[in-house]
Parts: C-alpha cells; structure tokens; sequence
C-alpha cells in the first residue's frame, strides 16, 4: 500500500521535496514507513523528529493504512 | 466604553469583551526571551493592556538583531544594551499603564522560581532547548500554561502547553536534541516576517488564556513553512500516557547543577558562559581585580574588557558573554582565566 510522507523545515531541504510516496506492505506501522524512507535517504536517521498519523499527532507505533499521510516533525529551536 | 479607549478595538471584539479586558489587567505574564519572537510577542502583551509583563534576556543588543527584533532601535545597538532594558523602555512606552520589569538573566533551574513564580502565562521566545525544557518543567510542576515557539530560517513551531490538559513539551520531544543538531539562526539565516508571525501567534494563544477562554486555544502543534506558503496544524490528544513530565512528574530540568555552561547565541559570533556554582557573585570586587590586568569599561550593572581579540561582558549574576568565538571551550576558558570560575 501507498503512504504519503511529509517533510517539513529541515527535512524538507535535505530530502529535497515537501513529500513524498513510500511503498510499504499491510499491517505496517509509522516506524516502518520511516524505516523504508530512511533506506532510500540515510540522512534521515541522523535527525530526531516526532510523527502525525493523518495530521494528528501519532507514535511510532501506530498502524498505517492504504492512502494515509504521515508527517515527520523535526524540533525547531531558534528564535 | 468611550471608542477612544487604549483597548476599544480589542473590547468589541465579542470573544474578549469587557470581561475578558479585565481578566486581561490583572494578569502577570513573563516573555522569556527578548530576541525575534519575544519583541513581537511582548509588544502585543504589552499593548493588548496585561497588568504585568516580566521580560527575560540574557543578551545584549547588536546591529545583527535589528533585521527582525522589532523592540530595538540602532541606537540600542551602538550602545550594546541589555535586551530585557532596552525593551522594557520600549515597552514602557508603547503602553505606560503596563507595569513592566526586566530581568537581565539567563534564566536557570536556581532563578526560575524567582522569575516566574506568579506568572499566570508564560511565553516561550528563547532560542535554544535547554531553557525550553526546563521552562516546560518548571509550568507542569506549577501548574503554569505556557506557549512553545520557535522559528529558524523561513519555518517556525508552535504549540501551547496547558498542564494537565493538554500535551506538554516532553509528550513530543521526550528529550532535547543533541547539541548542534537542531538549524540555528546561524547556520540556516532567519527571515523577520517569519518570526514575527510566529510571536504572534504565542501572543495570541497567551492573550486567549489569560482572557480565560481556554476553550479557544489551539489543541496542538501548528508547522509555518512560510516560504513555501505552508501551514500545518498538528492536533494532539491529551497528555501522552507514559510522558516523564506529565506522567510521571519527574523534573529533571529543575535540578540545579546543570548550570555551568557555555551556549553560543543564535545569529551572533559569541558565546554565553554561566558557572557552575549559584553563589553570591560580586561585580565590585571583580571589577578591582580585573582592572589589574585590563581596560575595564563599568557601565553600572555590567562590566566590559577586551582579552586576546574577544570581548567580555560580564553582568551581576557572574554570566558573561565573550563576543568574537563561536567556539564555546574557548569561551569558558576566557572565562576562567579572566574572571575565574
């Protein structure tokens, strides 16, 4: 199944697009789909970030479904 | 209401009423933090009629702040004045019948309660985590809303935080990033409309809680990417289950000892340096003896000497800040040598 992966600020400059599609199996979870996008973009595993499952706020645990939209959301610090 | 009331404007509004303008004059809110998101926020504090607004920098005024901080004129930058004076002048003036008191601190797990002990809100415009996580420990131990913010580059987070009752700091980011992980000003370079939407938007959230219309705030995180015309809200449920802050109740941010540090300034070539020990400092005494060694300027509440191409400012509390490094070893080492620690 097809999951959406949104990319924001800091990851968004690195992965280089503001989302993107990552194919993933049934009964996968948000930890999963960040794992297959983290094998096309190691990068990724260098950054901490907190998940949203359909723009709610979601753990890694949580299960995805067909068409779902997850977003990464680094910490922002400055000010 | 006479229609040339300070507050008519903000009266008429239906959700604040006269009510919620009365609410407003009896609050006390601290604004921790006077860079790119504290001048807004305090500004619109500070107009909107708050009885009381504590201001909280530890930084001096430079021409490289003036792009987006907002409270500061260039007048303040040739001279180098403490952020929390300079706009507490401003603030003064924008809104005299506000009582305004700065501190001039960096603000520690061992001055926290003298800061902010009475706050009925607090807002978050500092720039780094370690004063975020412990700001978010001291609210949930006080049972104290605040307002998370913080913007770097054109992208900016914000989330308030009502103890109890909402997701607090640590329910998302159990942790604060390793150093030098996160974007700064430094490195990723900060746009003024950018930061200024942002402080906003705390002030907004802040003006809701103190009007008592907790109803009205927003449940969750919103992400800015203002660049590319992005806005994301984020909606997060209660507290996380499992979260050390809420949950559990455990305050390690609190805990004196973390002192001792040495953290470079976002968008700035210096560096702030804290001691480690809480002890009594005396400015006095410390002048005498730098004054051996060094050209000493005494400007009444802070002392400023040149040492090996770097600049030192050194304040009451003993924090200095060692302007011309980014090079935080460096720093303290100067630190050591000159004022001793």
């Amino acid at each position: 199944m097809k999951v959406t992966v949104r990319l924001f600020a800091a990851l968004r400059e690195q992965l280089g697009a503001s989302s993107l599609e990552v194919e993933v199996g049934d009964g996968s979870t948000v930890a999963d789909v960040v794992d297959r996008l983290a094998d096309r973009h190691a990068g990724l595993r260098e950054h901490r970030f907190a998940t949203a499952l359909n723009q709610r706020y979601a753990d890694a645990s949580a299960a995805v479904g067909d068409g779902d939209e997850v977003a990464l959301i680094p910490p922002v610090s400055g000010g | 209401m006479d229609a040339t009331d300070r507050y008519s404007r903000q009266i008429l509004y239906p959700e604040i009423g006269p009510d919620g303008q009365r609410r407003l004059g009896a609050a006390r809110v601290a604004v921790v933090g006077l860079g790119a998101l504290g001048c807004p926020a305090a500004a619109l504090l500070a107009r909107a009629g708050v009885g009381r607004l504590d201001v909280v920098d530890r930084d001096l005024v430079e021409r490289s702040n003036l792009q987006r901080q907002t409270l500061y004129t260039d007048a303040d930058a040739a001279a180098g004045r403490p952020k929390a004076e300079a706009a507490a002048r401003a603030l003064s003036e924008a809104n005299p019948d506000v009582e305004i008191v700065p501190h001039l601190r960096d603000l520690s797990a061992a001055d926290a309660d003298a800061v902010l002990d009475g706050a009925d809100a607090i807002v978050d415009g500092t720039d780094n985590f370690d004063v975020r996580f412990l700001l978010n420990d001291w609210a949930v131990k006080h049972d104290v809303p605040w307002v998370y913010a913080a913007a770097v580059g054109a992208s900016g987070l914000t989330m308030p935080v009502i103890p109890g009752r909402t997701a607090c700091l640590r329910c998302l980011f159990e942790e604060p990033p390793p150093a030098g992980s996160a974007e700064t000003c430094d490195t990723a370079g900060v746009l003024g409309p950018v930061t200024t939407v942002v402080g906003a938007l705390a002030a907004l959230e802040t003006l809701k809680l103190l009007a008592g219309r907790e109803d009205a705030v927003r449940r969750g995180l919103l992400q800015l990417d203002l660049w590319h015309n992005d806005l994301r809200p984020v909606a997060v449920e209660g507290p996380r289950e499992g979260c050390p802050c809420c949950g559990r109740r455990e305050f390690p941010f609190l805990a004196r000892g973390r002192g001792g540090t040495a953290s470079s300034l976002c968008g700035r070539d210096a560096v702030s340096v804290r001691p480690a020990g809480d002890g009594a400092f005396d400015l006095a005494a410390t002048r005498d003896r730098l004054q051996r060694a060094y050209r000493v300027v005494d400007v009444g509440s802070i002392l400023r000497f040149d040492v090996d191409g770097l600049r030192v400012t050194l304040f009451a509390d003993g924090r200095a800040i060692v302007h011309g490094t980014t090079d935080e070893a460096r720093a303290r080492a100067v630190y050591a040598r000159t004022v001793g620690s």
